[in-house]
Formats: structure tokens, sequence, C-alpha cells
């Protein structure tokens, strides 16, 4: 979370990263970037919570035993949401992989910033 | 690093999973009511089915309850999906039993929910719940009172008659 990354008047903070994608908070936007296969998407809170419904909905399980399933790829569509992902059933997995490092880390943040900032001395 | 989602919403997603779950299940006593009014009415238990129709739009008005305060808290409401109501009783007194059931399993679902609240310090919440197991005490007095008039008049003869008559009588009203 210490990592700040700077473009032209836009500050992101890395929320978490794996070896296949990342997570980036604006704070002077409130909203989030996903770096991950092969597009950067901005996400604001309810686009955000959205995306984490419709990953961790998908039966991976399901996915892996069921061999009638034609093609692997499972389409991750938001609604008012500008971005879908197509993505194969290891994409999923990592996709998976990375929202749930991302919302541990914001509820570490949620913590921090409740006992520095929120608590009166 | 802002904290953007406390900022957004002041329940957990753990509590709005619950509030939810606890939607769902004031709409299901709700369809479970009116099911009970149309089988006493079907039946001949005329202040019976009226006791379930109102009973029926309480637990309604508890469902919106709840609903409109996950959305004023900046959470999300979801419109239940209800389904596999009970369509046919055996018997008269079966009606009031499944009734008490439902009751004792609504408020076991709120004191959990309340248990939650409690683990992560949510006193909002926790004193939003407390209009709602006050309003237990009285949900679960009422149908254990309906279920006791089956004892107390007996169904033979013109039992079950009397006890639709006195059904439609039981009032709660405790001040405390
Ligand atoms: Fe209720």
């Amino acid at each position: 979370m210490q990592e700040t990354l700077t473009l032209p008047s836009i500050n992101f903070t890395e929320v978490f990263s794996t070896k296949n994608g990342a997570i980036y908070q604006s704070d002077s936007e409130n909203c989030w970037y996903i770096d991950f296969a092969g597009k950067l998407a901005r996400f604001d809170y309810r686009n955000l919570l959205k995306l984490k419904k419709a990953v961790y909905q998908i039966d991976i399980e399901d996915l892996l035993l069921n061999s009638e399933k034609s093609a692997d790829l499972e389409i991750i569509f938001i609604c008012a949401c500008d971005h879908c992902y197509v993505l194969s059933l290891l994409q999923i997995i990592k996709m998976k992989e990375l929202l749930k490092g991302t919302f541990a880390m914001l509820e570490l943040n949620h913590i921090i910033y409740d006992r520095l900032h929120r608590l009166a001395f | 690093m802002k904290d953007i989602i406390r900022v957004k919403s002041l329940l957990s997603t753990d509590i709005e999973t619950l509030l939810n779950q606890q939607i769902k299940k004031e709409a299901h006593s709700s369809a479970i009511y009116l099911s009970m009014a149309s089988w006493c009415n079907r039946n001949g238990f005329d202040y019976s089915s009226d006791y379930f129709f109102k009973q029926a739009e309480e637990e309604r008005a508890h469902q919106l309850k709840i609903y409109k305060y996950v959305l004023d808290m900046g959470g999300n409401s979801i419109s239940p999906d209800i389904n596999n109501i009970k369509l046919e009783y055996n018997s008269f007194r079966e009606v009031f039993e499944d009734a008490l059931d439902q009751e004792i399993s609504v408020t076991q679902s709120l004191k959990n929910i309340a248990a939650r609240c409690h683990k992560e310090q949510d006193y909002v919440t926790l004193e939003f719940l407390n209009w709602f197991f006050k309003e237990q005490r009285e949900e679960e007095y009422k149908a254990r009172r309906a279920l006791e008039l089956f004892e107390v008049i007996g169904e033979e003869g013109t039992g079950r008659w009397q006890i639709d008559k006195h059904v439609g009588q039981i009032v709660y009203n405790s001040e405390a």
C-alpha cells in the first residue's frame, strides 16, 4: 500500500497486486483502476462491488467438473459499467485471487483508518 | 489511502448480507401468513383468516423497514425471490403450530444478526434491531396464545368454532 505511482495529475496507490495483475486506488477520483487481462479499467464503488459479486458467484468447481460446457470462457458483464471481461477459467481464478487480496487490503485500510483517524484522543 | 468503502456505506459486507437475508425471511413470513389466510378462509375459519391477513401485512411492513434501512445506510437492498410456500394444512391446529415455528425462527435469525453486530461493534444496526426484538415479543406471545386456545377450549364439538372466534381477539399490551 506504500507504493505510489504518479501519472500526470492522477495519483494511484497500489492496493494489491499479484503476478497477473494489480488494483490501484485513486483518492482524488474516489475510484479504482484494475490492471488485468491486458487492460486498465476504471471502477467506481458500485461497479467494484458488482464486479466482486459477479466473480465470486462463478462456481469454479462446477466449471472444472462440467465436461458438457464447450467453451471454457466466462463473460463478466457488469450492468451500467463500461467494461466487460471475457475470461478463461484460469483467468477467473487469477481475477478472484486479485479481488480477494484487494478486499482484504481495503478492510485492513479501514481498520487502520478507524484506529488512527477516527478515534478521539 | 482513503477509506472509500466506509465513506459510501455504514454497513459491513457481512451485516448487509445478513440484513438482506432477513428481508427475505420477512417476505417469506408474509407469504406464509397469506397462504394461511387462504386456507383458513377456505375452511370456514373467517376470524383466523382475517388474523393472518393482518399478520401478512405486518410482515410486509417489517420487510420494508429493513429494506429502507439498508438503502439509507448506503447499502444495497435486494428484492427477494419467494418460493415453496405451503398451500395445504392437515388441520386447523397445524396452521397455528406452523405460525409459532415461523416466529421462533424469525426471533432466532434476528438474534444471529445482533450477535454479529456486537462482534463488529455495529451499535447503529443493533439499535435499529431493538424495535424488531420488541416486536418479536408480541409476535411470539400472540402465536403462543393462539395455540393455547386449542388446549383451554378444546377442539371437540363446537370447539374449533370457538377457537376461531377468540383468535381475532388476541392482543398483547405490555407496556414494559
Ligand atoms: Fe416480522
